[in-house]
């Protein structure tokens, strides 16, 4: 990543830390619903991008974190907040390695997308008929825990404090899946992408990594769907509906599949459009189609891949020799 | 038997909306998640030619050939603005282009018609039912099975006998070849494409009554109609035919043994199936 994208990245953060400060509830509320579900997208890309499987049914890995978290509050247990995360992040890890590993050794690219996709809304039905879960209504009223942490006392039920817990708690989600990316198990994950059987020729184990990537990309989405819980403050059948399903892969490929921020800026590019345009029914959908067209047939890189073009453009400019290597790394 | 009936109703419904799904894959590779929405545009555009009590089952039917004329129209537009650029990219990006058409669409209905849920009754002729060995049927029933089977019989005819059929097989196995052999490839696909589309149209049209109309329809009835495109074996119109009618069936046998949940044992079918055999019952075709 080049300087100036870095001080964009910072200056992000820092609005978005400060937020509150000054807007008002319900932009702040927008505002903490797209961290969470740009940390999801994330998670989708983590199999996209970096697998190359592409999961229609992720929101049900969502929908799976954001009812554990539910019940296990319901039932009380807001004191240990934090394990209730790790305990729904694992549900979440669980249940996609189950679906890994029954599914990818069978079926990829369309097949694995259309049985991720009923899957998910057979959970979906399943979760509106169980009487216990609230059926339809789903789960209303979900506390903001109160919880203690050895030496302090953390209440997220008061003003905007949960705001900067779900802000930290991303922040940590972002760090942890950009270290997994770019780790030794991201770069064989892309070269497994580019070329399975070349890949497997080198003694990679292709099926194990990829189960792992949909295993970690599952917990992930759960993790995000538990912090979306008590944000909300209510859980229905419809948290993992299909256009949930498909929230992470409008935000990668409008930000760019290929680079690791992508999901991120389409999460929050996504939602500055959707909430200019809130007014207007009807043209909401025109918009926000068209712009997606508009990205897939002219940039196919999506926004970040345009952006590092542009950059490595001007970059190179000045020393025309240099242009070669400069235009190279559109990856990070 | 009564389950048999409605499942059958249930099964070509799905039928007419998947086939002309599966015809676009068949033709050109590409998933059109925007199908659901062309439908809707059918049911639409039938729904304000019919208003909400049709006359007659013919004034029905004109108003189906006429949506599936205009969805026609609108699927070649789409055709060559959108997809015939998107069709040599990766499966994925097709995906999301077709899913941006959708949405395009749907707000389209958004602003033409408003969000008011609309509702058409079944014309005089087919409103009431008829009694077969001591069962009451209602005839709206007996109408959309004949229909499926019709456009069935129409379309596999068409496609294996008929000569534009066999020309279409010849462009969408090899499209280089069959241009060399002086078959203008580009109109090939097109008129195959708008001709699928009409088909989202008719569909709209004909399974109007009892519906309701909102600009969520298009949804309920896509995931459906995918399904059965995949259990079928993509690009097979006869294999979406014979999947249609199981799917159908196992909703009407889940209807009568597990009243309390409907709909849940498709999905079921559709993982078990999907997972013995991916490639679908009858295989993929190139059409």
């Amino acid at each position: 990543m080049n300087r100036l994208s870095t001080y964009l990245l910072v200056a992000l953060a820092a609005i978005l830390l400060l937020l509150p400060l000054w807007a008002n509830s319900g932009l702040v509320f927008l505002t903490g619903t797209t961290i969470i579900v740009a940390v999801f997208a994330l998670s989708w890309n983590l199999l996209f991008g970096y697998a190359g499987l592409a999961s229609f049914g992720s929101g049900g890995l969502f929908s799976i974190g954001a009812y554990t978290m539910a019940v296990m509050l319901r039932q009380g247990y807001e004191g240990q907040f934090l394990l209730l995360i790790v305990l729904a992040t694992l549900a979440g890890g669980v249940v996609a390695f189950a679906i890994g590993f029954v599914a990818l050794r069978r079926s990829t690219g369309i097949f694995l997308a259309i049985l991720t996709l009923a899957l998910a809304e057979l959970l979906r039905i399943t979760l509106a008929k169980i009487h216990w879960l609230g059926a339809e209504d789903g789960i209303p009223s979900i506390v903001r825990p109160t919880f203690s942490i050895g030496f302090a006392t953390v209440d997220l039920s008061r003003g905007n404090s949960y705001y900067w817990f779900v802000c930290i708690a991303c922040a940590l989600l972002v760090g942890l899946t950009w270290w997994i990316a770019h780790g030794r198990f991201g770069r064989t994950l892309r070269t497994i992408r580019l070329d399975v059987e070349r890949a497997a020729f080198m003694g990679v184990d292709t099926h194990r990594y990829r189960l792992v990537a949909f295993t970690i990309s599952g917990a992930i989405a759960a993790c995000a769907g538990a912090l979306f819980a008590p944000w909300a403050q209510i859980v229905t059948p419809d948290i993992g509906n299909m256009m949930r399903s498909t929230q992470p892969i409008l935000f990668t490929l409008l930000g760019g599949a290929s680079s690791f921020w992508g999901p991120l800026i389409g999460a929050f590019l996504f939602s500055a459009i959707e909430f200019s345009t809130r007014t207007l029914v009807g043209i909401q959908e025109i918009i926000t189609g068209g712009i997606l067209l508009a990205v897939v047939l002219m940039f196919p890189t999506g926004v970040a891949g345009a952006w590092n073009a542009l950059i490595a453009g001007l970059s190179a400019r000045p020393e025309p020799a240099k242009a070669a290597p400069a235009l190279q790394p559109v990856k990070e | 038997m009564f389950t048999l009936v409605n499942g059958l109703t249930t099964g070509m419904a799905v039928f007419l909306v998947a086939a002309g799904l599966t015809l676009v894959f068949g033709i050109m590779r590409i998933l059109n998640f925007a199908h659901g929405a062309f439908f809707m545009i059918g049911a639409y555009v039938a729904s304000s030619l019919v208003g909400s009590a049709p006359r007659s089952v013919l004034a029905l039917i004109a108003a189906a050939v006429v949506a599936a004329l205009v969805v026609g129209v609108l699927g070649i537009v789409v055709q060559r603005f959108i997809l015939r650029r998107i069709q040599h990219v990766d499966e994925h990006y097709m995906l999301i282009a077709t899913f941006a058409v959708m949405l395009v669409c749907v707000g389209f209905v958004k602003l033409v018609w408003g969000l008011e849920f609309l509702s058409v009754d079944p014309p005089p002729g087919i409103d009431a039912g008829v009694e077969i060995a001591g069962l009451f049927i209602p005839s709206f029933s007996l109408f959309i099975i004949a229909s499926g089977i019709v456009v069935f019989l129409v379309l596999d005819f068409v496609i294996h006998r008929a000569w534009a059929g066999k020309m279409i097989t010849a462009i969408a196995r090899d499209g280089w070849m069959a241009e060399l052999l002086g078959i203008n490839v580009p109109a090939g696909i097109m008129a195959a494409v708008g001709g699928s589309f009409a088909l989202a149209g008719l569909a709209g049209g004909l399974l109007l009554p009892n519906q309701t109309l909102s600009p969520a329809l298009g949804d309920s009835f896509l995931l459906l109609a995918f399904i059965t495109v995949v259990i079928g074996g993509l690009g097979n119109v006869r294999g979406a035919f014979i999947a249609a009618i199981l799917l159908g069936v196992i909703d009407g046998l889940n209807t009568m043994f597990l009243p309390a949940y409907p709909g849940v044992v498709v999905y079921f079918a559709m993982v078990a199936f999907l997972l013995l055999w991916p490639n679908g019952i009858l295989g993929e075709s190139r059409l």
